[in-house]
């Protein structure tokens, strides 16, 4: 049974650091015209420990994006400079939903694992009620 | 007695290591007993959490599954019990 009970905590970690994906994507594409923001990124990372131990995955810190800020040329707006450009946002609509569509993608995989487990190990309860 | 009968009781009698618990089989089922509250006391306290306040739905929705595979196991060990006891029971004489 502790091997069932280990999968269904992996699966757990692994649609929590979804579900953080998420949320960091969506917190970019509400903010895509903010000016100055940065897009946020966060890497996963694996718990290692012994070869046995179980490997849960976890968020690890939330990370700003350094490349450039786009320049958008509009003398009417308040923040513009001299030239008449405010810096906008460096987020690409593109890739955050492009991001957002894999990450869709990863948790309906933890959902089909988390569904199988609890199929296998009902399956093998129901050995014993014949 | 054949000899076929005759390593039936020897393949028995080296069988029977195996199936010997580490303790008494009380401590055994004590210490089941006591892992499955433990599972339970930890589900009641997540689900009442959830409940309350914004708790994380993944730890709701995995410790109701973990409490969900204990109860099942239980039930079926209790079911057995019951029946072994039941088959006792019918014993004539």
């Amino acid at each position: 049974m502790s091997a069932f009970s280990d999968a269904l905590e992996v699966t757990s970690s692994g649609l929590r650091a979804q579900a953080m994906r998420l949320r960091h994507l969506s917190e970019n594409i509400s903010n895509a015209d903010t000016p100055g923001y940065r897009r946020k990124t966060v890497p996963f990372e694996t718990a290692f420990g012994s070869r046995d131990a179980v490997a849960t995955v976890a968020t690890g810190r939330v990370q700003l994006d350094q490349t450039t800020l786009d320049r958008i040329h509009d003398p009417s707006h308040p923040l513009a400079d001299a030239s008449g450009h405010y810096e906008g946002s460096n987020v690409s609509l593109l890739i955050e939903l492009a991001d957002a569509r894999e990450a869709q993608r990863s948790y309906e995989a933890n959902l089909k694992i988390f569904e199988q487990t609890r199929k296998m190990s009902s399956g093998l309860m129901e050995l014993l009620r014949r | 007695m054949d000899i076929k009968g005759l390593s039936a009781i020897q393949k028995y009698a080296a069988a029977r290591p195996a199936t010997a618990v580490e303790d008494s089989p009380a401590q055994a089922m004590r210490a089941a007993a006591t892992d499955f509250a433990t599972t339970l006391a930890q589900t009641e306290q997540t689900a009442q959490t959830a409940m309350i306040s914004d708790a994380d739905p993944h730890a709701l929705v995995t410790a109701l599954a973990q409490t969900e595979l204990a109860v099942e196991t239980a039930v079926s060990v209790r079911n057995k019990m019951v029946e072994a006891y039941q088959e006792i029971l019918r014993m004539p004489g």
